[in-house]
């Protein structure tokens, strides 16, 4: 089935958004008894369009902690949300970007806030969470593969099901087992893949993309926006 | 503004038909007057671009009955997709095989709801009223995980299983759920006919909460306790870890569910029927007049309570369905308070939270 740009767009944020929270990080240069300076507000459009795409590890600690206190508001979804269209607008008056990148730049971004909040924010009854897939923690791993070794001793579980187990727990162990490069090096064929290509897409193996210029050229943006081209 | 209902979800009852017989099981349709049947595909598709059309929902659950017994579920998966709705399928797991469940991925169910009662057969399969059941679900969740699909486990808590939760929660958290929902067990459908036999006491889910937010914290497991636990039976603050929710009939929270005929109601475990939307436009169904009764029904034993609207006096559906009055007390809180009024709460500190907590 053919993939419409727009959501062609959402599963892109919601990636950018997943390598954000899980594999990437910005290398800071601080030093012993240097310490941080005062953080400067960001000065260009773009800049403060960068600080709502590296805003995940606070939406998710404030999505945390809102739940804690048993209230679902989402308030800094919001702020995020309208920050972001701000800036979007600013360049588009500007004329760096066409309204309609700006629209799909926009979708990308409410998806990865929405996947993120919703990632964090508690289950309730009979609206479960919604998760993409994203391998989880070295530690949980060997926890489950202990788990799992203990269920094989106690032959109650089925073979054939506790081998399918144990292959899933391996192929995300192996993912926690790439070295940086590789992992990029994954990353890079996996956006080539998407932007050249029909290949697939590993969590959506079976669609074939149909990229418009706008869509790919909104993607770019976003790559360009964080890696700070 | 759209002028639209928005809603966070919407449960579609894609059919009424089911491989297991669960004794908690609280589908309206078993054994009350409910009307049966299911509407054939075209018409199906046609209530959900209805439904669609006339809300603002980017999220769809679909259950039964057991979903995956509709020959055309991927159609309507399909159609889904299209829409641009993500997917949530309540299934027992037991067609789950593999072939199964990549097609269902693939086709865009973004999460699975699979109930795991027990660490061990013999408890899951009873009260699946189905032998190779516990075989079977655990082979759904290897197979969800093995193709990069997302589960969480569902535990109802009863009288049979309670005690086996920390196994239950060890081994789903091993099997790789990304959550664990710890449903006391709410009388109503099937379960009407199980009461004495499997509702917990009070002391048994308290004791049940500690055994979760200890294994909620030792495997950085989410846990959800979506059954509403009423703060006067237990003061559910205790549990950093888990989450409580109450009723949210009425609110932009509600999961309104659409059975297999396209009647629509307030909840899933409701048999109050707010009109067919091939009837009448989603937004006059759910309009606050036809809800009112629904959502501002209160047991009297709560009327004085400084928390009655946050609570509601627990579960008002399994009120109705089981006493035939949404004002009357459910049954967790009509067979607790019995035993526990005396010994916790004074007749005029019904405000104070008095667990042992």
């Amino acid at each position: 089935m053919p993939v419409s740009r727009r959501d062609f767009m959402k599963v892109f944020g919601i990636s950018v958004a997943s390598l954000l929270l899980t594999r990437c990080r910005f290398p800071i240069g601080v030093t012993c008894y240097a310490p941080l300076p005062p953080t400067a507000l960001p000065d260009s459009t773009r800049d403060r369009l960068r600080l709502c795409w590296l805003s995940f590890n606070e939406l998710a600690q404030k999505t945390i902690e809102e739940a804690k206190q048993g209230s679902t508001e989402n308030t800094f979804s919001q702020q995020l949300v309208a920050d972001h269209r701000a800036a979007l607008d600013e360049l588009v008056a500007s004329g760096e970007l066409t309204p309609s990148m700006a629209d799909l730049i926009q979708e990308a971004y409410a998806a990865a806030v929405y996947h993120v909040w919703r990632s964090n924010a508690p289950i309730t009854c009979y609206a479960p969470m919604l998760v993409d897939y994203a391998p989880t923690g070295a530690a949980i791993l060997i926890q489950q593969a202990s788990i799992l070794n203990e269920e094989a001793a106690d032959s109650v579980i089925d073979p054939e099901t506790l081998a399918k187990a144990q292959a899933a727990l391996e192929h995300d162990m192996a993912y926690y087992a790439t070295s940086d490069s590789e992992l990029q090096s994954l990353y890079d064929q996996i956006l080539q893949d998407i932007q050249t290509s029909n290949q697939p897409f590993p969590a959506f193996e079976e669609l074939h993309l149909e990229l418009t210029p706008d869509a790919q050229a909104a993607a770019q943006f976003i790559i360009d926006l964080l890696t700070g081209k | 503004m759209t002028g639209k209902p928005r809603l966070l979800s919407l449960i579609v009852e894609v059919t009424q038909r089911c491989n297991h017989a669960c004794l908690h099981c609280y589908n309206v349709w078993q054994g009350g007057q409910y009307p049966s049947g299911e509407l054939d595909t075209p018409r199906t598709l046609g209530l959900l671009a209805k439904a669609l059309d006339e809300s603002d929902c980017s999220h769809v659950t679909l259950t039964g009955g057991e979903p995956l017994l509709r020959p055309d579920l991927p159609v309507i998966l399909d159609f889904l997709r299209q829409r641009g709705v993500r997917v949530t399928v309540i299934s027992n797991g037991r067609l789950l095989d593999e072939a199964m469940t990549r097609d269902l991925l693939r086709r865009g169910v973004g999460l699975f709801e699979l109930p795991l009662l027990g660490d061990r057969r013999e408890v899951h399969d009873a009260l699946s009223g189905a032998l190779g059941a516990w075989d079977a679900v655990l082979a759904a969740m290897a197979n969800i995980r093995l193709h990069r699909g997302q589960f969480v486990a569902v535990f109802v808590a009863t009288r049979l299983n309670i005690d086996s939760l920390y196994e239950t929660i060890k081994l789903a958290f091993a099997f790789g759920a990304r959550g664990l929902m710890l449903n006391r067990f709410n009388p109503g459908g099937r379960g009407r006919q199980h009461v004495e036999e499997l509702l917990p006491t009070v002391g048994q889910v308290r004791q049940a909460l500690e055994v979760a937010d200890s294994a909620a914290e030792e495997f950085g497991l989410p846990i959800s306790c979506s059954i509403p636990i009423q703060p006067c039976l237990i003061d559910t603050r205790h549990f950093k870890k888990l989450g409580f929710g109450f009723c949210a009939a009425g609110s932009e929270r509600a999961y309104y569910t659409l059975d297999p005929l396209g009647n629509l109601r307030p909840c899933n475990h409701t048999h109050t029927i707010l009109g067919n939307l091939f009837d009448e436009p989603f937004a006059a169904l759910i309009a606050p007049e036809r809800m009112d009764a629904f959502t501002r029904a209160i047991p009297a034993f709560c009327a004085e309570c400084a928390r009655r609207s946050e609570c509601q006096g627990g579960c008002k559906a399994a009120a109705q369905v089981c006493y035939g009055s949404l004002t009357a007390e459910e049954p967790f809180l009509h067979y607790s308070r019995n035993t526990v009024e005396k010994n916790f709460l004074g007749p005029l500190t019904r405000d104070i939270i008095s667990s042992p907590y």
